[in-house]
């Protein structure tokens, strides 16, 4: 029913949304890779000469590199396994029938909603430090040396942080699947003489194939840039043992002032970021049919 | 999946099921029973849970400390200011690709969605040199176009999933029953469309309001809202865990509530309509 | 008032022509229903005489009005849907006063026409729900309360039934009947069920593939079915169709025989003969479901409610030599 007019309507409407996406997109992105090639310091004014891949050579030999891509790896997986294993335990156990099901879900969701920095500082203080956190005294109580947690296991403790920060949106999209498999399916299965480890196996989890892909595509959008809970716990160290990708960059653009440097580390992180995107857009992509 | 279970069955998930949540949600209780506490017993041992002397004290020192309430506007103000601005800017959009779609709606929408696959550190040099020659560092206007332009995808997934879902024979029905597009949009449309353009907001306020990588990167003293304030709390100087704590919870309070209300709607809009 | 002609429509989506040039004349007050199997364009055609659908060529007149060009809003014709298009964030009461608030009629004659097709409708106490509140069958009535106040030159529906149960598309179905005959207004119905299509109908047009097949009368289209495609839509059981000699014996290249045509009885002497395979007891009727006859893999006999065959009896079948259609080799009637 779309007529040559409302065709020409519709062009407008759209026009704005993607006229300052495309802006936000390529003037940046332009000037990232333009940068990358400049031996540009802010510290050092005067003249920006190019100097072709030299930052890229610095960047990836500078031994920082290494471990800041390490530990990405290292967070975007260990946050990934916890928040999809405990998010299918914790949406298999609130799709029991219980009391007040509606309140524990509230209780669960609930650390989605606390900004990076505060659920970073409160759980660094008050819970891991070891003089005055919880942990410490849980440790007293028992006799036992309280850990040092952000000094002794830094890259672990910010993915605990981050795993409880992440674990409510594993957790309520995978409940909102599980609800949507037929009871029938599962009552047939039971029938068939399925007890629960094989209906499990062969009936829950095929069905939730598909969130549980969703939800590790897009929290390894969000974990890849993870930056405020290493800011405010343990700004990247002791050293770079808690150091990132992002944070890495952080530290030679913002920190270092050397705009060549962090433009060239923003392009690795680009690349990176890419290559999971491509696999999301394909899922998200085929929905669009369906 | 809702079956018949035994009372004994029930009893049972529920105790498991609430300790879990409890636990889940302590370190939100413990912030927010630690703000009516005193500096002297939020670090007392033994821990004091609730046998304390309740004090709002807090509260005030941390407004007097460091004028909590003009972050506080902030934080409204940016978070709100994009969301509506990337509505005023996606609803066209969104409408125009549901109901109108073309060729190219496929190929467009995914591209939307790719700008939002760009780690933000990989536009960080570029975004903060702009920034500092267009004198935008540390405003409230620099951090509202940043979180409208970063929101902007989201924004238009969401609204778009909702109006597809808008059948097309009631438009048919108006058009039937007279309806020119101005009444058509007036009385059928708008009023079809505006839940879904209110959770839309509600979600985009929630994720603006805890965005923490522009905002501690493009902020100091002036424009700083909440997530960059609170980080403040970082240097590891005296006492301060009731005042961090008074601060955190007036910095998650609101937004918390707003996530429980629309909890629903994040599935959708946090997966792109994949999960509904 | 209501007299729709079509002259030459056409419709084409693309390269793809759904609808072939194509003439139809809707007369005054007829309920016309077009019927065919899915995807022979009978939606489309209703759209097009709705507006909903630009036509690619040829003209609607509507009332001796050329109509070809006009909104949909402007054709003075009304519209119930399959799905019921109800507004879901409006009362009852407001979906059905929509139209005449979109017209400008003046409030007391708004709430006059309301009070009367609810009271007709028997939608009274629910005036001040919302559609969600309520039943399929209320829908229905609702979206047909909505057509109706707008005192429309002709009614649409578009496959109207297909949402409800079973029993309840029944009573819909006398419904609408008794509806057209208090209205007399034209009615033009679409519909997949031949049942639908012969219970309801003045006039039915058999639609293929955008094109008209047979027009006529129900009884018409049961008793001359120009071709093999009308022959084997109308009718529940469906025609019996036989080839080979036994066609050949008639002159014809298949022949039809309607289940109620033929006779059922001893196989001494009968010029058919078979084994029953299945036989369906109604009550009023018996189908017995033949094999073996050697004229088709099953050949369908509509016998007495109570005839005393099993299956695996042996069955000898009389068909009334009367009642044989005869089909060339293009399928058309001889």
């Amino acid at each position: 029913m779309a007529t040559q007019h409302s065709r020409a309507a519709a062009r407008l409407m759209i026009s704005p949304a993607v006229v300052v996406l495309l802006l936000w997109m390529i003037v940046p992105l332009a000037l990232t890779l333009y940068f990358s090639t400049l031996r540009y310091n802010l510290l050092m004014p005067g003249a920006n000469p190019f100097v072709g891949l030299e930052n890229y050579r610095y960047f990836f030999t500078d031994p920082a590199f290494t471990t800041a891509l390490v530990n990405t790896l290292l967070l975007v997986g260990g946050v990934l396994v916890i928040t999809v294993g405990g998010g299918i335990a914790l949406a298999l156990l609130l799709d029991q029938e219980m009391f007040g099901q509606g309140i524990v879900r509230l209780l669960v969701i609930a650390p989605f909603f606390v900004m990076p920095t505060v659920s970073a500082l409160v759980w660094k203080n008050m819970f891991m430090d070891p003089v005055n956190g919880l942990f410490g005294y849980i440790a007293r109580a028992f006799g036992a040396q309280p850990f040092e947690w952000l000094t002794a296991a830094p890259l672990f403790s910010i993915i605990l942080i981050v795993s409880w920060q992440w674990l409510p949106f594993a957790t309520l999209i995978l409940l909102t699947a599980i609800q949507s498999l037929s009871s029938e399916q599962l009552e047939a299965a039971e029938m068939d003489g399925a007890g629960f480890g094989s209906k499990f196996l062969w009936i829950i989890l095929p069905h939730l194939a598909r969130a549980i892909t969703v939800v590790i595509l897009i929290q390894t959008i969000f974990l890849l840039s993870i930056f405020a809970e290493i800011l405010v716990t343990t700004g990247g160290g002791p050293g770079v043992a808690s150091t990132n990708l992002t944070y890495l960059v952080y530290i030679q653009s913002l920190l270092q002032f050397d705009v060549g440097l962090g433009s060239a580390g923003g392009v690795v992180a680009i690349v990176l970021a890419n290559i999971v995107a491509i696999f999301l857009m394909r899922m998200i992509g085929k929905n669009l049919d369906a | 999946m809702a079956r018949a279970v035994t009372t004994r069955r029930k009893a049972v998930n529920t105790a498991i099921a609430w300790t879990i949540g409890l636990l889940i949600f302590f370190p939100i209780l413990w912030t927010f029973l630690t703000s009516f506490k005193t500096e002297a017993e939020a670090i007392s041992s033994p821990p004091a849970f609730l046998f304390f002397d309740w004090t709002l004290e807090n509260y005030g020192a941390v407004q007097e400390r460091s004028n909590y309430f003009r972050h506080f506007m902030n934080s409204v103000v940016i978070s709100i200011g994009s969301t509506v601005i990337g509505l005023i800017i996606a609803v066209p959009a969104a409408w125009a690709m549901a109901f109108v779609p073309g060729r190219q709606t496929r190929n467009v929408l995914m591209w939307m969605l790719s700008t939002k696959m760009l780690p933000p550190v990989g536009v960080l040099v570029p975004i903060y040199l702009i920034f500092r020659d267009f004198g935008l560092l540390d405003t409230r206007t620099g951090l509202v176009i940043v979180l409208t332009l970063i929101n902007l995808p989201i924004i238009v997934w969401m609204l778009y999933t909702y109006f597809r879902e808008i059948p097309g024979e009631i438009l048919e029905a108006a058009r039937m029953d007279g309806a020119s597009l101005r009444n058509e949009i007036i009385h059928v449309l708008t009023p079809m469309a505006v839940p879904g353009i209110a959770s839309t907001l509600l979600l985009n306020v929630i994720l603006a309001w805890n965005e923490a990588f522009w905002t501690l990167n493009l902020t100091a003293a002036n424009a700083a809202p909440l997530t960059a304030f609170i980080a403040s709390y970082s240097s590891p100087e005296g006492l301060f865990y009731a005042k961090l704590s008074a601060a955190s919870t007036m910095a998650i309070a609101p937004i918390l509530i707003i996530g429980w209300f629309s909890q629903k709607q994040l599935v959708r809009g946090l997966t792109f309509g994949a999960v509904k | 008032m209501g007299r729709i002609v079509l002259n030459g429509v056409r419709k084409a989506f693309g390269e793809v022509e759904v609808i072939p040039p194509l003439d139809l004349t809707i007369e005054d007050g007829e309920f016309v229903v077009f019927v065919g199997p899915s995807g022979c364009g009978k939606s489309t055609l209703l759209r097009l005489i709705a507006g909903l659908e630009d036509v690619t060529g040829g003209e609607i007149s509507i009332d001796g009005r050329d109509a070809t060009e006009l909104p949909p809003a402007k054709r003075g014709l009304a519209m119930v849907f399959q799905s019921y298009a109800l507004y879901p964030h409006m009362s009852v009461r407001k979906n059905i006063a929509f139209p005449m608030r979109m017209a400008g009629l003046p409030e007391g004659e708004q709430k006059r026409r309301i009070e009367a097709a609810a009271k007709a409708l028997n939608l009274t106490d629910y005036l001040d729900r919302r559609p969600g509140q309520l039943s399929g069958g209320q829908r229905q009535r609702v979206a047909i309360g909505r057509a109706i106040v707008r005192e429309p030159s002709a009614f649409l529906f578009d496959e109207p039934l297909s949402n409800l149960d079973a029993a309840l598309r029944v009573g819909m179905r006398m419904e609408i009947g008794e509806l057209h005959k208090s209205l007399a207004t034209t009615m033009v119905y679409v519909t997949h069920d031949q049942v639908e299509a012969m219970t309801m109908a003045d006039k039915i047009v058999v639609l293929r593939a955008g094109r008209i097949e047979q027009v006529g009368t129900p009884l018409e289209l049961y008793r001359t079915p120009h071709n093999l495609f009308v022959a084997g839509f109308i009718g529940s059981p469906t025609m019996n169709l036989i080839g080979g000699a036994e066609a050949e014996r008639h002159g014809a290249r298949t022949i039809g025989v309607r289940p109620e045509h033929i006779a059922s009885g001893s196989p001494d002497g009968a010029p058919w003969v078979g084994t029953v395979g299945l036989s369906e007891h109604l009550g009023s009727d018996t189908f017995l479901y033949v094999h073996g006859t050697g004229l088709a893999e099953t050949v369908t006999v509509r016998a007495d409610g109570e005839v005393p065959l099993r299956h695996g009896d042996r069955v000898g079948l009389t068909p009334n030599p009367d009642r044989i259609h005869r089909f060339d080799a293009e399928g058309s009637r001889l």
